[in-house]
């Protein structure tokens, strides 16, 4: 009978090392890792989705006779099939959603030969429909053991429960003390009026829609996987340009992708996508290096940095970022926002591999943020965490986005 | 057409570009790919043919600023102590440039001849040993790693407001932070993958069964065709030297 196994402890109580060191009991290579993002979901050795599932579908010790990857999977075990794979087969694997790169993953350790995997908070990152999907699917794998972690859940039917309670303190942040001496500030109201954006060979994410996003309010992007909630935080931001469409600020032309962004502060879905430097404190005078372009914008003082450093569990700002545990990297990436330099603030699921304390200090801070006049969009599947904070629901779905 | 073929036509067009010096060679040679790019890709090899223009293009303009206009004369020229001309140096920088047209066309033209194909199955049906397979799915995969660094590293830095998505000249004066992070990130993405990923599944060793799985034909009738026609080409090359 199969082992499964789920590891409960709060953040930095050693949850993901033990994880790692029970999936290396066993035989060298003959267990299957998510971890926390791409990186450690997917095998990095494919340049599209169908070399990824042919790479851990393939196993020449079975069968040199033939090729029938479909008819063999058939064989051993049900496969894990959510995702549209024909429609994805010619994509490159990092261009899929956080979400979609779960999906690939568990779709592949279904169709390998591989006996034990191990899922580090990674599920946090689905949508309802496709977590509930992802949890079943583990429950029911008779022959293969499974070892997870996941901050929103304490217990599991049918799975045992391991805790891992001895924390490391080194990393507390206090995120109260850290929003407690924002000003408040007007925030821009914004307006988009026509956004239509497809990518390169694509298909049309939005087409045509238009929507408000009032300021001292907290907005949440919700939508299955793949939809384009991180899209729009990127065409926001100015990294993407909409092929139609406008955005005002209170009634003014705003073009980021054209002039520059210098109005959203985004924490993004995978902490380290967002580093400007290999030092917390190369990063953070780039971007007050950055606000010199912008005279409305008041850069904080070095003080006021280190002063929140510390509140975020960080002892020097010359502490190198990747040296830091991802959980401390991904609470870190809040610091620019929380800042309040910007008037408003975007974050892309936040609350993936955090505790619950740490969920619920940050819901906390947004509704400060709001309070005090600033603007806030935030993406989550975790309806709890939502439910912590006043907000206003918009859903991406089939091209458009509605309240 | 397979992968052994389209790997040993292309060579031998390289070869044939290379030893072709003259405009008539140069001809023969292009027209042999441009005949290869429409049966492999139809009306896309006008495509094909465009992003080969668009590689050589900063090269030539860069060579004929250099060569003709500076310099004023040719290597052979240089060389042989004579005064030269700026009419010889403008054709040694069109013969560099034909050549690089020539190899830029061939491999678009061979791309598209395996459209259906994905990477690992193109790699997986060449006749090489498995450590050569193995390299060549590696390197690969550092290419797309490059590519995912540098629209990582774009999205940071746009999002900061160091650079911008549009030309500007703050992209120019922090360009070196985009190099810098874009470094920072290929390391961080490597060590993520040989340290956790990798160990745990013994990723490697999967690469090493997928690329051993039966493969199809080594050789098609397509592919003798193709490779005689390249030969004669590589011939009339040298013949018209």
């Amino acid at each position: 009978m199969a082992a499964h196994e789920l590891i409960v402890g709060p953040n930095f109580s050693g949850r993901s090392a033990l994880l790692m060191r029970r999936l290396r009991e066993r035989t060298p290579g003959a267990s299957f890792y998510i971890g926390p993002y791409a990186e450690a979901a997917l095998s990095g050795l494919s340049s599209t989705v169908a070399d990824e599932i042919e790479i851990y579908g393939t196993n020449t010790a079975q069968d040199r006779s033939g090729f029938q990857l479909l008819d063999r999977i058939a064989r051993d075990r049900p496969t894990f099939d959510v995702l549209d794979l024909k429609s994805f087969a010619d994509r490159k694997p990092p261009t899929l959603s956080g979400g979609e790169q779960v999906l690939l993953a568990l779709h592949c350790f279904s169709i390998s030969t591989f006996r034990a995997i191990g899922i580090d908070t990674a599920l946090e990152q689905l949508d309802p429909d496709n977590r509930a999907l992802a949890l079943l699917y583990l429950t029911f794998c008779e022959d293969q053991d499974a070892l997870l972690i996941d901050n929103r859940l304490d217990h599991l039917d049918d799975w045992s429960r391991i805790d891992a309670s001895e924390v490391d303190h080194r990393f507390a942040c206090d995120l109260a003390a850290a929003v407690a001496p924002i000003a408040p500030r007007a925030a821009p109201a914004i307006a988009i009026e026509g956004l239509s954006f497809h990518y390169p060979g694509g298909w049309d994410v939005f087409a045509d829609t238009s929507f408000m996003l009032a300021p001292g309010k907290a907005h949440r992007l919700t939508g299955a996987n793949g939809t384009g909630k991180t899209t729009l935080m990127k065409l926001l931001a100015g990294v993407l340009r909409p092929s139609a469409g406008a955005i005002t600020l209170d009634g003014a032309p705003y073009e980021p992708w054209t002039s520059g962004n210098r109005l959203f502060a985004l924490a993004t879905q995978n902490p380290d996508h967002q580093w400007c430097g290999a030092t917390l404190a190369e990063d953070l005078t780039r971007r007050c290096a950055a606000l010199a372009h912008h005279k409305e914008l008041q850069a904080p003082t070095s003080e006021q940095l280190s002063t929140l450093a510390t509140l975020f569990g960080i002892a020097s700002r010359d502490q190198h970022l990747y040296e830091l545990p991802l959980a401390a990297r991904k609470r870190l990436s809040w610091l620019w926002p929380l800042t309040g330099t910007m008037p408003w603030i975007m974050l892309d699921e936040p609350t993936v591999g955090q505790d619950r304390a740490t969920c619920e200090a940050l819901a906390r801070a947004i509704d400060t943020m709001c309070a005090r006049g600033y603007g806030v969009i935030f993406i989550t599947h975790d309806d709890d965490f939502a439910d912590m904070i006043a907000h206003e629901q918009l859903l991406i779905a089939q091209g458009t986005i509605s309240s | 057409m397979t992968p052994n073929g389209a790997v040993i036509f292309g060579l031998v067009v390289v070869a044939a570009s290379v030893a072709a010096a003259s405009p008539l060679g140069f001809a023969v040679v292009a027209a042999l790919v441009l005949a290869f790019a429409i049966a492999g890709g139809g009306r896309k090899a006008a495509t094909a043919l465009l992003w080969s223009a668009g590689i050589v293009a900063p090269l030539a303009l860069f060579m004929g600023l250099v060569w003709v206009v500076i310099v004023g004369r040719a290597p052979a020229e240089i060389a042989a102590g004579v005064e030269g001309s700026r009419i010889a140096a403008a054709a040694y920088v069109a013969v560099i440039c034909a050549r690089l047209f020539i190899i830029a066309f061939v491999v678009q033209a061979a791309f598209q001849h395996f459209a259906g194909a994905t990477p690992l199955r193109f790699v997986r049906g060449l006749t090489v040993p498995l450590t050569v397979k193995k390299l060549l799915v590696l390197t690969l995969s550092l290419i797309e790693t490059l590519l995912q660094a540098v629209d990582r590293a774009r999205t940071a830095l746009i999002v900061s407001g160091t650079i911008t998505r549009q030309f500007s000249l703050r992209n120019l004066r922090h360009g070196w932070i985009l190099i810098q992070t874009v470094w920072l990130t290929v390391i961080t993405i490597a060590i993520g993958r040989t340290r956790d990923k990798w160990p745990t599944e013994g990723t490697l060793t999967l690469l090493d069964n997928a690329l051993s799985a039966p493969a199809g034909r080594r050789f098609a009738a397509a592919d003798l065709i193709w490779i005689t026609l390249a030969v004669a080409a590589l011939a009339s090359a040298l013949g018209l030297r």
